[in-house]
C-alpha cells in the first residue's frame, strides 16, 4: 500500500499543504493552456470577422459527422476519467486501473478518428501548402481557414496524445499499487488536465465545424 | 484548497448525458437558419458545456475561491485580447 | 538575532561541492546562483552587441559594420537583453534565492520544476547562441510579420525556438512563486506582513504565467507561417500583419512589467533598510504593484499607434496607458515619503536604489509623452523611444538588480564586497548611464530614427556623447563583476545581518543552511518594523 508519509516531500510541512500546492500548481498550468489555445481562437476570430463568407465556405467542407462522433468520444472519456479519479479517492485500485484504461482507449479512438478525418481532408484537396484546391471565390481565404483548422486541431491532438501518455503512465503506476486513498495526486492532476483538453475541444468543435451549416 | 470533494458517480453520469444532449442541440441548431444568432448560440452552448465540466468533473463547485479565480482568469485574458483587437479591426 | 555570528562550515554552499551536486541541485539557493552565472554570461553577449552598435554610431555613416550586420546587432541585442537577461534577472536570481526565505519556507513548492526551469533556460539560450553564431537575425527583437515570416533570410526560426523554450522556463518560475506564496508562508506571515519584494515577485509571477503562453503561441504561428508559407499574417492571402503585432504586444507589454516590477520590490527593501523607516503606505504599495500588473495587460496597443491600428482603438489604448502610470507614480511618491525624516545612509545598495528612483521616474514620465497620440506620431520609431525604455530597463531595472545583488551579497555568499569600489561603480554607472541615454532623448526628438546605422551629420555630436557614456557603462558593469568575484575569496566574512535589516532572510546565517532555517520562524511583527534613529551598522 502506498504510504502517505513516504510521499511527503521535504519542503512541505504536511500532506495537506502538499495537496494544496499540487492543486494550485495544476490549475495555474491549466490557465496557461487556456491562454495558449486562446491565442489561436483570437487569431481565428479576427480573421473570420474579416472573411465571413470564406470561413463559412471552408467550414461547410469540414467533416461534421466524424467530428461530432469525436466530440462524443472525448466527452465520454471525460466521464471515464472522472470515474477513475473517484475510484482513486476511495482506494479502489482495480476500478481505477479499469477506468484509466478505458480513458486511454477512448483517447486513442479520438486520435484514430481524427487521422481518418485528416486523410479524407487530404483526399478532398483541403490541405494548405500541400494539395489545397478550392474552386469558389476567395480561395486564398478558404485556404487560410483550413490552415487554422489544421493548426488548431493539430495542436489539440498533440495535447490529446500527451494526455494519453500521462494517463497510461499513471494506469501502470496504479496497477503497481502506487496510489492509495491518502495519496493519489498524480491521478487527480492528470484528470484535471484531461478535462481541460475536453473543454478546449468543446469550443474548437462549433467554432470550426458549425459555421453556416444552415445555408 | 485540496481535492477532498467526493462527488457521487451519478453526478458525473448526469453531466455526461447533459453534455451529449447539448452536443445534439448545438449541431441541430446549426442547421436552423437563425442568421447571425447561430454563432452566439453555439458559443453559449460551449460555455455551458465547459461550465458543467469545470464545476463538476473538475470539482470547481466546492473549490477554494482562489482556485475558481485561477480557473477563469485565462478566459478573461483571452477575452481582453479578442475584444480590444476586434475593436481595432472593426473600426479601421 | 542580530549577533555577528560568522557562518559555520555547514551552509548550502558547503554541502556538496562538485559539478554534479550543482547540476542536480534542488536547492532554490543554488538554482538562483546557477541562473546568476548564466544570465551574467548572456548579459556579456548582449552588451557586446550594444558596444558594437555604439561604436558604429560614432560616425554618421556605418563604417564599422555593414548595414546587414547592423540589423543583426540590434536584433540580437534586443533578443538577448529582453528574454535572456531582463526577464529572468531579478526573479530567477534574487527571487529564487529569497522568495522561500522571505516567507519562512524551506524551499519553493516545486524544487524539481525549478531545476527544470533552469535547464529550459539554458536550452533556449543555446538555441539562440547557435543562431547568433550561424549568422543571427535581422528582424529586430519584435519579429514583425511579414518580414519575419516571409522576407527575412536570417535565422528567425532558430531564435524563435530558443525564445519559445526559454518561455517555459519563465512560466515554471512564475508558477512556483505563486504557489509558494499562497501555500507555504510561515505561521504568522499574513499577506500584509509580507515584504514588498514578495508582493512584487507575486505580481511578476502572475504576469509571467498569464502572458508568456501568449508569446509562445504567437512565435509558433510566426514560425509555422515561415515554414509553410501559409498564415494569418500574410497580406497576400488577406492575412493581417497587424494581427501579429496585437498578439506579440499582448505579451510584450506585460513583459516590460515583468522586467520592472521586481526592481520596484528590490527598491522597497533597500530604501527602507538604509533610511531606517518602514515603507510609507505599505498597503498602497502592495495594491499599486497589483494594479500595475493588471493594467499592464490593457495597454499593448500603444506600440501600434502608427502601424495602421484604428484611431479609435488608439484613443482607448492611449487613455489606458495614462491610467497605468498612476500606480507607478504612487510608488515613486511613497518611496520619497519613506525617505522623509529617515536616517539616510549611502551604502552602495542605497546609491543604486536612489538612482533607480530617479531614472525610473524620468523613464516613466517620457512614457507619457509616447502615450500621447499626437506626440507619438513624431516620436515613434525614433531614439526617443529607445531612450525611454532604456531609462526604465537599464536605469531602472539593471540598477535595481545591481543594488539587490550588493544588498543580498553577504547573505548569498557570506562575504562583504568592498564598499569603496562599490560606491564608486554605482556613481560611475549613474553618470555613464545618463551620458549614454539622455542625448538619445534629444536626438530622437530631433528626428533620428531607431534601428538605423546612418544618420544626418548634425546628429553626430549627440551620438558621440552617447557612445562616450557607453564606455563608462562598460566599466560600471565590469568592475563590480571583478570585485564581487574577488570578494568570494578575499572579502570580509559577513555576519547574519550586516545591514541590521528587517526580514526573515536576515534572521538566519550568512550563507544560510540548506534548509534555510533551523526551526520554522514564527512571524509576529509587520514588515519593515524599523525603529527610527538606528544606524545600519548597529
Amino acid at each position: 500500500m502506498a504510504d502517505a508519509a513516504a510521499a511527503l516531500h521535504p519542503q512541505f510541512d504536511d500532506a495537506d499543504q502538499q495537496r494544496t500546492a499540487a492543486n494550485l500548481g495544476i490549475w495555474i498550468f491549466l490557465a496557461t493552456e487556456i491562454l495558449f489555445f486562446g491565442v489561436l481562437f483570437a487569431a481565428y476570430a479576427i480573421t473570420r470577422v474579416r472573411f465571413p463568407e470564406a470561413f463559412a465556405a471552408g467550414s461547410r467542407l469540414t467533416n461534421l459527422p466524424l467530428a461530432g462522433i469525436n466530440t462524443a468520444v472525448l466527452v465520454t472519456s471525460s466521464l471515464t476519467m472522472a470515474l477513475g479519479v473517484h475510484a482513486a479517492q476511495h482506494g479502489a485500485r482495480r476500478a481505477l486501473v479499469g477506468w484509466l484504461s478505458v480513458t486511454v482507449a477512448l483517447g486513442c479512438a479520438f486520435l484514430a478518428i481524427k487521422a481518418v478525418e485528416y486523410r479524407i481532408d487530404y483526399l478532398e484537396h483541403l490541405v494548405p501548402s500541400l494539395n489545397f484546391r478550392f474552386a469558389g471565390p476567395q480561395a486564398d481565404q478558404v485556404e487560410l481557414f483550413f490552415y487554422m483548422y489544421f493548426f488548431i486541431t493539430g495542436v489539440h491532438a498533440l495535447h490529446v496524445l500527451i494526455g494519453i501518455g500521462c494517463i497510461a503512465t499513471i494506469a501502470v503506476m496504479a496497477s503497481r499499487d502506487a496510489f492509495s486513498r491518502a495519496y493519489f495526486t498524480p491521478v487527480d492532476v492528470t484528470g484535471l488536465y484531461w478535462h481541460l483538453v475536453d473543454v478546449i475541444w468543446l469550443f474548437v468543435f462549433p467554432v470550426l465545424y458549425l459555421i453556416s451549416r444552415s445555408s | 484548497m485540496t481535492n477532498r470533494t467526493y462527488t457521487r458517480p451519478v453526478v458525473y453520469v448526469l453531466v455526461w448525458l447533459a453534455l451529449l444532449a447539448l452536443l445534439a442541440v448545438t449541431v441541430g441548431t446549426a442547421f436552423l437558419p437563425l442568421g447571425w444568432a447561430n454563432t452566439p448560440l453555439n458559443l453559449a452552448i460551449s460555455v455551458t458545456q465547459a461550465a458543467l465540466v469545470m464545476l463538476f468533473s473538475m470539482h470547481l463547485r466546492a473549490a477554494h475561491p482562489l482556485v475558481k479565480i485561477i480557473a477563469v482568469i485565462g478566459f478573461f485574458g483571452i477575452a481582453i485580447l479578442i475584444i480590444l483587437s476586434l475593436f481595432d479591426v472593426l473600426t479601421r | 538575532m542580530n549577533s555577528a555570528a560568522i557562518a559555520t562550515d555547514e551552509s548550502y554552499l558547503s554541502s556538496g561541492w562538485n559539478w554534479w551536486s550543482w547540476l542536480t541541485t534542488l536547492d532554490h539557493k543554488r538554482i538562483g546562483i546557477l541562473y546568476t552565472v548564466t544570465i551574467t554570461l548572456l548579459f556579456g553577449i548582449g552588451g557586446a552587441a550594444a558596444a558594437m552598435i555604439r561604436l558604429d554610431l560614432l560616425t554618421p555613416h556605418s563604417q564599422l559594420v555593414s548595414i546587414e550586420t547592423y540589423n543583426k546587432l540590434f536584433s540580437i541585442h534586443g533578443v538577448i537583453m529582453v528574454w535572456f537577461f531582463l526577464i529572468p534577472s531579478i526573479p530567477a536570481t534574487l527571487g529564487n534565492f529569497l522568495v522561500p526565505m522571505m516567507v519562512g519556507a524551506r524551499d519553493l513548492a516545486f524544487p524539481r520544476l525549478n531545476l527544470l526551469s533552469w535547464y529550459l533556460f539554458v536550452g533556449g539560450a543555446l538555441f539562440t547562441i547557435y543562431a547568433l553564431l550561424a549568422g543571427g537575425v535581422d528582424t529586430g527583437w519584435t519579429f514583425y510579420a511579414p518580414y519575419s515570416t516571409t522576407f527575412s533570410t536570417s535565422h528567425v526560426f532558430a531564435v524563435a525556438t530558443g525564445v519559445f523554450i526559454a518561455g517555459f522556463s519563465s512560466i515554471l518560475t512564475g508558477l512556483n512563486f505563486v504557489v509558494t506564496v499562497h501555500s507555504m508562508r510561515a505561521p504568522g506571515m499574513t499577506w500584509f506582513r509580507l515584504p514588498l519584494f514578495i508582493w512584487s515577485m507575486y505580481a511578476t509571477s502572475l504576469i509571467l504565467v498569464l502572458a508568456t503562453p501568449v508569446l509562445a503561441m504567437t512565435l509558433m504561428l510566426m514560425g509555422i507561417e515561415r515554414i509553410f508559407g501559409i498564415g494569418v499574417f500574410d497580406p497576400a492571402l488577406g492575412g493581417d500583419p497587424l494581427l501579429f503585432q496585437h498578439l506579440f504586444w499582448f505579451y510584450s507589454h506585460p513583459a516590460v512589467y515583468i522586467m520592472v516590477v521586481p526592481a520596484m520590490g528590490v527598491a522597497s527593501e533597500i530604501i527602507s533598510c538604509f533610511c531606517r523607516n518602514p515603507v510609507f503606505g505599505y498597503r498602497f504599495m502592495a495594491y499599486a504593484i497589483l494594479a500595475i500588473a493588471a493594467f499592464g495587460f490593457l495597454v499593448w496597443g500603444h506600440h501600434m499607434f502608427v502601424s495602421g491600428q484604428s484611431a479609435y482603438a488608439g484613443t482607448v489604448f492611449s487613455l489606458l496607458t495614462f491610467l497605468v502610470s498612476v500606480p507607478s507614480a504612487v510608488k515613486v511618491f511613497n518611496w520619497t515619503a519613506t525617505l522623509y525624516k529617515g536616517h539616510v545612509s549611502f551604502e552602495a545598495p542605497m546609491l543604486y536604489a536612489l538612482g533607480f528612483i530617479g531614472l525610473f521616474t524620468i523613464g516613466g514620465l517620457t512614457g507619457l509623452f509616447l502615450a500621447s497620440l499626437g506626440l507619438d506620431v513624431q516620436l515613434h520609431d525614433t531614439y526617443f523611444v529607445v531612450a525611454h525604455f532604456h531609462y526604465i530597463m537599464v536605469g531602472g531595472a539593471v540598477m535595481a538588480f545591481f543594488g539587490g545583488m550588493h544588498f543580498w551579497w553577504p547573505k548569498i555568499t557570506g562575504r562583504m564586497y568592498p564598499e569603496g569600489w562599490a560606491r564608486f561603480c554605482a556613481i560611475l554607472t549613474f553618470i555613464g548611464f545618463n551620458l549614454t541615454f539622455f542625448p538619445q532623448f534629444i536626438v530622437g526628438y530631433l528626428g533620428m530614427p531607431r534601428r538605423y546605422p546612418e544618420y544626418p551629420p548634425e546628429f553626430q555630436v549627440w551620438n558621440v556623447f552617447s557612445s562616450a557614456g557607453a564606455s563608462l557603462l562598460v566599466f560600471g558593469y565590469v568592475v563590480p563583476l571583478v570585485y564581487l568575484l574577488w570578494s568570494l575569496r578575499y572579502g570580509a566574512h559577513a555576519s547574519a545581518n550586516p545591514w541590521n535589516a528587517k526580514g526573515l532572510e536576515w534572521e538566519t546565517a550568512s550563507p544560510p543552511p540548506s534548509e534555510n532555517f533551523h526551526t520554522t520562524p514564527i512571524v509576529t511583527e509587520d514588515a519593515y518594523a524599523y525603529a527610527p534613529a538606528e544606524h545600519p551598522h548597529g
